[in-house]
């Protein structure tokens, strides 16, 4: 009896130690501890919220509501995601802004990071730009095949 | 390709382990008594399947020099006396005999990862079993235990042949490899088939080999593996030992060791170490 009430506390331990091992993607989300690798909380969280760490939401600029959206682009919330997923850039012939399962090639994140070959200058414009656990999130997004989850 | 290979040396092993000519022989049930085809309780980096007394005890210090010996030509490596003269990752092990065939340990390394393990002697080797059976968990923790919690579980199958040799497999998984969330990974975990030996060439002289190929999940760098020379002195082991990665706790195994691209190709490090350890019973 004894025997098996320790493996049972040694399996209820186990258990335990397993769930609380892995890393927090709140941690490295870091002003946007909600964000995850979905349409919906980028939307939420990077493209209409300015954060704690004093990032601009991208829909000052990029909406249509009362202007003309910078570069094109259209972030509100009900045409976004056609705004970028497979949509060409109309700065950089060629270019796609989100190319589903191939972040390296997707050119927002090209603007995002400041890669040396995007047209003009990195986003969000004169910063604060995105934290690198933030893009991380995005990218895995992206290498999911973009889905309008 | 890894993944192959992995299978094959761990079909190879196990077959190996089960087929090898019944050479193998009851054992001293006494923990306490010196197994000559296997001295210590490790190989290299993984586990053996000595058994501990219990209340005994045994300390161990590692010693891997970050200099690689394969970088550079043989003057500057020599200049730099194959590595000594560099950095070192440095652990230090303790372990105790706490229940009969049953022990627990601390390892801790100068990268401040403190790794727990226990390890318990479930079949032991004789008249009717052609090998034993040990069961290992661990857990380790970077930032001297307070981030990035690797959990693993893992069996210590080993084969000892008279007084000359002894064979391992160990399969084992570890959890939280990655140091990224799950949600951002394609494998948090890793599995790994630990495979080595150690072959008494003089009374008290061995040569040790292991390899650990990383059979599934999350596989960065190259599999960890080496080889040794090996001095057995009274309760002492000395050992010097050149391999291609750093690790010794089993997180640090499973995260293998580091890949240099050199003009586009491949280039597998290799390191200078030492193994001490000493025996309390």
């Amino acid at each position: 009896m004894l025997k098996r009430m320790l493996w049972l506390a040694i399996l209820v331990a186990a258990g335990a130690t397993w769930s609380a091992c892995d890393e927090k993607l709140s941690t490295l989300a870091g002003p946007t501890p909600n964000l995850a690798p979905t349409f919906s909380t980028i939307q939420r969280d990077i493209f209409e919220s300015t954060d704690s760490a004093g990032r601009q939401a991208c829909t000052l600029c990029h909406t249509s509501t009362g202007r003309n959206p910078s570069g094109g682009m259209n972030l509100n919330h009900d045409v976004a995601y056609e705004q970028i997923v497979n949509a060409a850039v109309r700065g950089k012939p060629g270019a796609i802004r989100v190319v589903p399962g191939d972040p390296d090639n997707s050119y927002l994140i090209q603007k995002l990071e400041g890669a040396a070959s995007i047209a003009g200058r990195q986003m969000p414009i004169n910063g604060p730009y995105l934290e690198n656990g933030q893009i991380l999130i995005i990218r895995r997004w992206i290498a999911n095949g973009a889905p309008r989850n | 390709m890894t993944r192959v290979f992995a299978r094959w040396t761990a079909v190879l092993g196990l077959g190996f382990l089960v087929l090898a000519p019944s050479v193998a022989r009851a054992q001293s049930d006494d923990p306490a008594a010196l197994k000559l085809a296997e001295p210590d309780f490790t190989l290299i980096a993984l586990p053996t399947s000595l058994r501990l007394p219990r209340f005994g005890s045994a300390f161990r210090v590692t010693h891997r020099f970050t200099r690689s010996l394969t970088e550079g030509s043989f003057g500057d490596v020599a200049q730099d006396l194959f590595g000594i003269d560099a950095g070192a990752v440095i652990g230090l092990e303790y372990r105790f005999g706490i229940i009969r065939n049953g022990q627990i340990g601390i390892h801790r390394t100068g990268n401040r990862t403190i790794e727990f393990f226990g390890q318990y002697d479930l079949m032991r080797q004789g008249a009717r079993a052609p090998f034993e059976i040990s069961a290992l968990v661990t857990i380790d923790g970077t930032n001297n235990f307070r981030d990035s919690y690797s959990p693993a579980v893992g069996a210590i199958v080993s084969r000892t042949f008279h007084d000359t040799a002894a064979l391992y497999v160990e399969p084992i998984w570890v959890n939280n490899t990655n140091a990224l969330p799950r949600e951002l990974v394609d494998h948090n975990d890793t599995f790994m088939i630990g495979v080595g030996a150690r072959i008494r060439v003089r009374p008290t002289v061995y040569v040790v080999g292991e390899i650990t190929p990383r059979a599934a999940g999350n596989r960065p760098g190259v599999n960890q593996g080496g080889f040794a020379l090996e001095k057995r002195a009274g309760g002492h082991t000395f050992q010097v030992n050149f391999s291609n990665a750093f690790g010794t706790t089993m997180a640090q195994i499973a995260r293998g060791g580091p890949r240099r691209l050199e003009g586009g190709d491949i280039k597998r490090d290799w390191y200078l170490g030492f193994n001490i350890s000493r025996k309390f019973f």
